[in-house]
């Protein structure tokens, strides 16, 4: 699933290890994620949202080209 | 999600997903292999203790084997440096485990009074630690690789 995890979270400077230790998940799941090969439980999706200070729809809402 | 087995599990939601489909694999597989044994023993013949054995060593056998490549026990590995120091430690830790192992049959099993009795004492004690190693490294060599893709 395409999603905008890992331009969010380098706007804010932040490393996948930090936002993994911060969401309690490794460093490896963070990595799936932003590259589309892990989709993460919502419980999950709500931790990182929180943690990067952004929505659900800004993270993982697929906008469709027109 | 609660289950008597979640002590077998990671925190991590990633790696337990893929430990509860190895677990899955593995029952199934087992399942498979009772069957053909079930169905084929008349002609094999196999006692109840090997028949045993054959199961627990399939399920054990596929999901250390999956888990080893799945390139998930070291998930926050990323330098090479700590790569490094863990090959290092891996084969600290095979070293140790030989000698250990060697010490402890000695002292505890029996000396061995022959030549042939000490060349099956070091085989056991080479071969167990080199496949430790070998699993443990693969493993990490796996887990190091994924991990640096996915930076």
């Amino acid at each position: 699933m395409k999603n905008n995890v890992k331009i969010t979270r380098m706007k804010l400077s932040i490393t996948q290890q930090h936002l993994a230790r911060k969401v309690g998940v490794a460093r490896q799941t963070i990595g799936l994620i932003e590259k589309g090969q892990y989709n993460p439980s919502l419980k999950l999706c709500i931790a990182i949202a929180k943690e990067l200070d952004a929505t659900l729809d800004d993270l993982f809402w697929e906008e469709e080209a027109e | 999600m609660k289950s008597w087995m979640s002590f077998l599990l990671s925190n991590d939601e990633y790696k337990r997903l893929k430990m509860l489909h190895f677990y899955a694999e593995g029952g199934v597989l087992l399942f498979i292999a009772m069957l053909v044994l079930f169905l084929t023993n008349d002609y094999f013949g196999l006692g109840p203790d090997v028949i045993v054995l054959l199961g627990m060593m399939v399920f054990i056998f596929y999901v250390s084997t999956r888990y080893m490549f799945a390139g998930i026990e070291y998930p926050d590995m990323t330098s090479e440096k700590s790569y490094r120091k863990e090959v290092r430690v891996t084969l600290m830790r095979s070293v140790t485990f030989l000698g250990i192992f060697s010490g402890f049959y000695l002292l505890l099993v029996d000396i061995p009074t022959t030549a042939e009795a000490w060349i099956d004492l070091a085989g056991i004690a080479i071969i167990t630690s080199v496949v430790m190693f070998v699993s443990t490294f693969i493993s990490l060599k796996r887990s190091y690789k994924k991990n640096r893709e996915l930076l």
